[in-house]
């Protein structure tokens, strides 16, 4: 059976537990106690009974001689009926009479002339409590030292002791049931705020993310501070993914409403070459939507703190000198002077190689599309860093980070979305690489450098 | 009675005549019991022929033997009866306390009342008085003597004319005898007055109630002290010369014990033999049947402790099932008692 774990079953069991073996532990206190008691009681009994028959010894016909007084032996036996024995013993251990003969103490006397002993003992198979007297005669000239043995069977001792165990037995009994039944009020106090905060939370709007407001314990109200501060940042997000929905929406209108506007005038031309004219233009709006689609496709996808893809090993400078090689032919069109610089040595990190490769080609374009000349792709070993330097008009360092936003852009370029930086910053995080932007080469341009994290062996 | 054999056998260790009464069992594989009792036959039989008319299956053996015997006999092979009875008390509580007896655990015995009973293992099932019978003779010269005291002044006065004509137990021999002494001299320190009065009177000691009714009914005796009023009952109502006296002052009460051995052979006919002796059918038997007197606080009416009661009532001085009867058993004890015993019989009445 599996049993849900539970605080009020965690706390219950912790508490319950030592408060039953408290309880046992009291319980077995109040057993020797009662059975201590008992026996203080009963071995009163023995001492007179013993006194009773010692007082009766005489010296007579030349040896010990007893007259055995009934009542010595009556008062050994209560309403338990006990079985009773007696034995009377001389100085050299030799039996004098008695109906049985009782062990005697195997310890020497002390020499006291009145000592009395009692003890448990276990004879003809019945467990006797004995009484043991040593002491002597008083008369002028016999000074005879005797002992006295009684002893009797233990009911009426059992019995004194089961009635006191009892009486205690309520007692424990109360008292345990009176702690446990605080201890669940006591429990159920103590995790009454839980239940409300629990109340709290079910009973919210589930689109709000509004603070919780409500008076808890402290230990609960550090707890309410933590949702608190989470909210504040689903908040955050939230905001983050509004805006940004907002921006997209916006992004792919206009193209769209281009491509319609297009279309329109199109339709009221009756010239051929007017129609492969606005297709011509259609198209090369269309691809550039569907390429800014497709951007904001990986954001959403980069952007999910769920995505956590397979790295595998990349070789760094081959994918630079492979990126490098698709993107050559644009760059030589638009004149731009598209280069390489890589070690000879293989640089190996952990990555996704579509991934890199796309933000190298971002990085790329960008630089093509804000008027560089030059751009370079450098690839260096220890630490592995990937850098795209341009001589374009660079981007101020105070705003270097909000380029990272998406839809932030450096100018009013047309063609661009502004999205491809934050696409390289995503990819970036994917990595657990360093994005930063620098200043480029004699303080002119921009170098974009992705620092990749130790060593990939 | 064609199931009843009787038979007298010479049981040669002990040297005394045993009676045994036997009653087959009429089934193939009988259940055995064998009882051994200081109880004549003559007064148990009734008892005995109800039980097996109860339990015919089982093979019953009573062996009628005297008090004494019967202790020793018991304590050399304890495991060769079932039940034990005997009217010696002290002897019959000594082997109960020193754990010979087996508890009986039934409703019965966990209803019989309290002061006749020790443990639910020693169960007291008679209720027999100590009396006193009188011939006619006696009555009609020097009036009957109701109490103990009138019994010492009638001693006293007519000493020579009762010469030789009181008999008593001998307290040496009998147990029975010494268990009345101990108690009586418990009772009142004046009994030793009345030994030595007995002493006077040259009162003859015999061993058994039964010799003192013989010579009563014979004539040759005019008082019998002391003597199982069970027994003197029949005797007394069969023969108008003698009259029973029950003492107005004390009447002692003696109780027939009864006990399984805690090695009986076959306990579970034991069990229900003792069981029956307490039910109220088999004290129903004692109190019509026999003159022992039935315990049984159920019943009332002729033959019961209860009509003692009812007649004798402040008189009746039960001996109690307590360790004190231990202190009858003392060697000493007994040594010092029949030493002063034999004494104050022997001596001569200073007072007169």
């Amino acid at each position: 059976m599996i049993t849900r774990d539970s605080l009020y079953r965690r706390l219950l069991t912790w508490l319950l537990l030592p408060l039953l073996a408290l309880g046992g532990l009291m319980l077995f206190q109040a057993w020797l106690d009662a059975r201590q008691t008992a026996d203080r009681a009963f071995d009163r009994l023995l001492e007179a009974s013993t006194l009773a028959i010692a007082e009766q010894v005489q010296w007579q016909d030349e040896r010990l001689w007893l007259d055995l007084p009934p009542v010595a032996l009556e008062m050994l036996a209560t309403d338990a009926e006990e079985r009773v024995f007696y034995a009377i013993y001389d100085d050299r251990g030799r039996f004098v009479t008695g109906n049985a003969e009782l062990p005697g103490m195997a310890d020497a006397a002390t020499g006291a002339d009145d000592e009395l002993h009692y003890r448990d003992i276990q004879w003809r198979g019945m467990a006797l409590r004995e009484g043991i007297r040593r002491t002597r005669l008083e008369d002028w000239r016999q000074r005879e030292r005797f002992e006295v043995r009684v002893a009797h069977t233990q009911e009426g001792r059992e019995r004194l002791a089961h009635q006191l165990l009892r009486g205690n037995l309520a007692y424990i009994l109360g008292m345990a049931l009176l702690a446990a039944a605080i201890l669940v009020i006591a429990i159920r106090t103590a995790l009454a705020p839980l239940t409300r905060l629990r109340r709290a939370i079910r009973a919210r709007d589930p689109r709000t993310l509004a603070p919780l407001e409500l008076p808890l314990p402290r230990e609960l109200a550090e707890l309410r501070e933590t949702i608190n501060e989470l909210l504040a940042r689903m908040r955050r997000v939230r905001a983050n993914q509004e805006r940004f929905i907002g921006d997209a929406s916006h992004q792919l209108r206009t193209p769209l409403a281009g491509l319609s506007a297009r279309a329109e005038l199109a339709l009221r031309q009756d010239d051929p070459a007017q129609w492969h004219q606005a297709l011509v233009a259609m198209q090369e709006t269309s691809a550039r939507t569907s390429r800014l689609a497709i951007q904001l496709l990986s954001l959403t996808r980069l952007d999910n703190p769920e995505y956590r893809p397979e790295l595998a090993p990349v070789a760094l400078d081959e994918l630079a000198r492979r990126t490098v090689k698709q993107h050559w032919s644009a760059c030589h069109r638009d004149g731009v002077d598209l280069g390489v610089e890589a070690p000879t040595a293989t640089v190996q990190v952990q990555g996704l190689d579509w991934q890199l490769e796309e933000a190298l080609g971002n990085l790329i374009d960008n630089g093509r599309r804000y008027g560089a000349r030059r751009i370079t792709v450098r690839v260096t070993d220890a630490p592995p860093v990937l850098e795209v330097e341009d001589d374009g008009p660079g981007i101020p360092a105070t705003k270097r980070l909000l380029m990272l936003r998406p839809f932030h852009r450096g100018s009013d370029d047309p063609d661009g979305s502004g999205l491809g930086l934050a696409i390289v910053d995503g990819i970036a995080r994917t990595h657990g690489a360093r994005l930063s932007l620098e200043d480029g080469h004699d303080a002119q341009g921009l170098r974009v450098i992705l620092r990749f994290p130790g060593d990939p062996r | 009675m064609k199931h009843l054999v009787a038979l007298f056998v010479l049981l040669f260790p002990l040297n005394v005549i045993a009676e045994v009464v036997h009653y087959p069992a009429d089934t193939e594989r009988p259940a055995q019991l064998v009882v051994h009792g200081a109880l004549d036959v003559s007064h148990i039989r009734p008892l005995l022929e109800d039980f097996h008319r109860r339990h015919p299956h089982i093979d019953l053996t009573y062996r009628n033997l005297d008090t004494l015997p019967l202790y020793r006999r018991f304590l050399a092979s304890p495991d060769k009866a079932d039940i034990l009875i005997s009217s010696a008390m002290p002897w019959q509580y000594r082997l109960a306390n020193d754990g010979h007896a087996r508890p009986l655990d039934t409703p019965g015995a966990q209803d019989w009342p309290a002061w006749a009973r020790w443990r639910h293992e020693l169960f007291a099932f008679t209720f027999e008085p100590i009396v006193m019978v009188v011939r006619r003779e006696l009555v009609e010269r020097y009036g009957r003597p109701d109490s103990h005291t009138e019994l010492l002044a009638t001693l006293r006065d007519h000493r020579d004319e009762l010469s030789g004509r009181v008999v008593t137990y001998d307290p040496q021999r009998s147990g029975a005898g010494y268990t009345y002494a101990i108690e009586e001299s418990r009772l009142s320190p004046r009994y030793w007055d009345l030994v030595t009065a007995l002493g006077d009177v040259d009162t003859s000691l015999v061993d058994t109630t039964g010799e003192m009714l013989e010579g009563l009914s014979e004539g040759r005796y005019w008082i019998g002290y002391n003597l199982l009023g069970s027994y003197a009952r029949r005797v007394v109502n069969a023969d108008p010369d003698l009259e029973m006296v029950v003492p107005d002052d004390y009447t002692l009460v003696i109780q027939r014990l009864a006990f399984m051995a805690d090695q009986a052979p076959h306990p579970s006919s034991a069990a229900h033999f003792l069981d029956y002796l307490i039910s109220e059918a088999g004290q129903g038997v004692i109190a019509e049947q026999t003159s022992l007197g039935a315990v049984h606080p159920a019943l009332s009416g002729p033959g019961t402790a209860d009509a003692w009661r009812a007649e004798h009532g402040n008189a009746l001085r039960p001996l109690t099932l307590s360790p004190g009867l231990l202190a009858t058993l003392d060697d000493l004890k007994r040594q010092a008692l029949l030493t002063r015993w034999r004494r104050e019989f022997g001596r001569e009445d200073a007072s007169r």
